[in-house]
């Protein structure tokens, strides 16, 4: 993974003040944590903030890389769920990692890491 | 849908009657929000800014209801894939969690130059921003002997409630080789594949009772429908036989129904039916409409940007009675327009930061016990409309563990929205 890996090992904050000065230099709208609160709204109508799996596996807590490389994959079309290559396709990797600062940031339910079981789950879809 | 109407305050939670009412001094330096409608559109708007502004905006939810039953999975409840209180949702968090008045009342005028709303009850509620979200309204007239008291006969079932409940009643009493008439609706509607999942339910529920003579013939003033391919390949493998699907072509025109016979005529043929599911064309919520804010088509314009009203600066209007371009009338449309609305509303009262609007919407149907199917895309504002700039569709021929995996999907969605919306 090109440069990312550097910066997303970055902690969530960081990498969102990080977003905001490349942003605002490369002219685009500034992404301070209002901008990726902003766009996590969009993940929570299916993604539950509370971590919590009804079907739709949990995004909250994951490694920073995790969720990138994931992303990363739906953009590339080499995961299979449309509903995600779309949101996937029009998200920058600025965005992206915003997200993934956000979303790593909340608590998976039960504590600790992501489970086994939701690891396996995401890996399927 | 319980509408009984109680004063004003009795509404109000301890959480936000201490916030809300002591000092008139404190109350009036905020900016104040109010938001007519508790459907997925105005129950999200009232949360997000109630939520993101942390208290510095008052919000005041105009809705006479305490709960919201979901039009979306509805349908599942007919089919017996849901009970009624799996898709009902309680308004009582969005007040103890984020100290939103609840105003249990119906919302009966809009005051465009005072920027007031006048309640049933008299009370006149002061907004410096006014979301309407009122939804759909049925034109009862549009199909000619069909009115509101016909419904408890031949029930439409397209605002959930106790109209649902009906004709699920009415499904279950069925006998073999009754007939199932629908009157599906004329474009724009509420939830474009929703009267052929509905059909997929009616026909699940007969297969399940080993009905064998089981016929349902749907009458369509429309040419073509959402999810066409899917649906009849769906119908052809699981019920074939039972679905008489007919467009204006097969059956000439919608002549009208008889209540009393229970009998839907058409130009070419006259079916006397034990079940009548009359969906009637559809307009933006009576409030929208007495307001002015509806145009020629009786739904609402909007700017794609942000959802604001195009005939009034200090309005929004989000959901079923906007004119949201591509977008289809669905509660994911709804909860999507309604993050946009919210966040242009705080920049305009609190001065928070805004950001280019972006919509999305998916929309599930269930054709059979673990075979879904889904259409949905992501939309943005272009040459002064919501233009869809991508979308996607379930194939047809797709594997039994895809489509099985779709309804996990789709009942996963449906948690995480209304968790999204009421809690």
């Amino acid at each position: 993974m090109h440069c990312w890996s550097k910066f997303l090992s970055l902690t969530g904050s960081a990498v969102l003040t990080l977003i905001a000065v490349s942003l605002s230099a490369s002219g685009q709208t500034s992404s301070d944590k209002a901008f990726g609160q902003y766009l996590s709204s969009e993940c929570v109508t299916c993604h539950q903030p509370t971590g919590q799996y009804q079907g739709i596996p949990s995004i909250v807590g994951w490694p920073e890389a995790t969720f990138v490389e994931i992303m990363d994959e739906y953009r590339s079309k080499k995961r299979e769920n449309p509903i995600m290559q779309t949101i996937a396709g029009r998200l920058s990797q600025e965005e992206v990692a915003a997200l993934a600062a956000y979303f790593g940031s909340l608590s998976p339910p039960a504590g600790g890491s992501p489970t086994k079981e939701s690891q396996k789950r995401r890996r399927r879809q | 849908m319980k509408t009984t109407r109680r004063q004003f305050l009795g509404g109000i939670g301890t959480a936000a009657l201490a916030g809300a009412f002591p000092m008139p001094a404190l109350a009036q330096a905020k900016p104040k929000l109010v938001v007519i409608g508790g459907g997925p559109g105005g129950a999200t708007v009232a949360k997000y800014v109630a939520k993101d502004s942390n208290g510095a905006v008052e919000v005041t939810l105009v809705e006479p209801a305490t709960q919201f039953t979901t039009c979306f999975h509805s349908n599942l409840y007919l089919g017996g894939f849901r009970s009624f209180e799996s898709i009902t949702h309680a308004y009582d968090k969005l007040v103890s969690k984020y100290g939103i008045r609840h105003a249990r009342q119906m919302a009966q005028a809009i005051d465009r130059e005072k920027r007031t709303v006048r309640l049933a009850n008299g009370t006149n509620l002061a907004y410096d921003r006014l979301l309407v979200a009122p939804g759909i309204d049925l034109k009862f007239d549009s199909v000619p002997g069909y009115s509101e008291a016909a419904s408890q006969k031949m029930p439409h079932a397209w605002k959930a409630g106790p109209q649902t409940q009906l004709l699920r009643r009415q499904l279950n009493a069925l006998k073999d080789g009754d007939v199932i008439v629908m009157i599906a609706p004329p474009n724009p509607y509420r939830c474009p594949p929703g009267p052929y999942e509905r059909i997929s339910m009616m026909a699940h529920v007969l297969k399940a009772k080993g009905h064998k003579k089981a016929r349902i013939v749907v009458i369509d003033p429309k040419p073509n429908f959402s999810k066409q391919a899917l649906f009849m390949e769906g119908w052809q493998k699981h019920y074939p036989g039972m679905i008489e699907w007919q467009d204006p072509k097969m059956h000439g025109g919608i002549k009208g129904v008889d209540v009393k016979t229970m009998t839907v005529n058409t130009d070419l043929a006259s079916y006397k039916a034990a079940l009548v599911n009359v969906i009637p064309a559809q307009m933006a919520g009576k409030i929208a409409r007495d307001a002015g804010l509806t145009n020629d088509s009786g739904w609402c314009a909007i700017d794609a940007t942000s959802m604001k009203s195009a005939v009034d600066a200090n309005i929004y209007i989000v959901g079923d009675a906007s004119i949201a371009g591509d977008m289809p009338k669905s509660g994911f449309s709804a909860n999507s327009q309604a993050k946009v609305a919210a966040l242009m509303i705080r920049g305009e009262l609190t001065k928070s930061a805004t950001f280019p609007a972006r919509y999305t919407n998916t929309c599930w149907s269930l054709i059979e016990t673990d075979d879904t199917v889904k259409v949905g895309g992501r939309y943005e504002p272009k040459d002064g409309k919501i233009a869809a700039v991508e979308t996607f569709i379930s194939k047809t021929g797709e594997s039994a563990d895809l489509r099985k995996q779709t309804q996990v999907e789709n009942m996963g969605w449906y948690a995480g929205i209304t968790a999204d919306i009421f809690t």
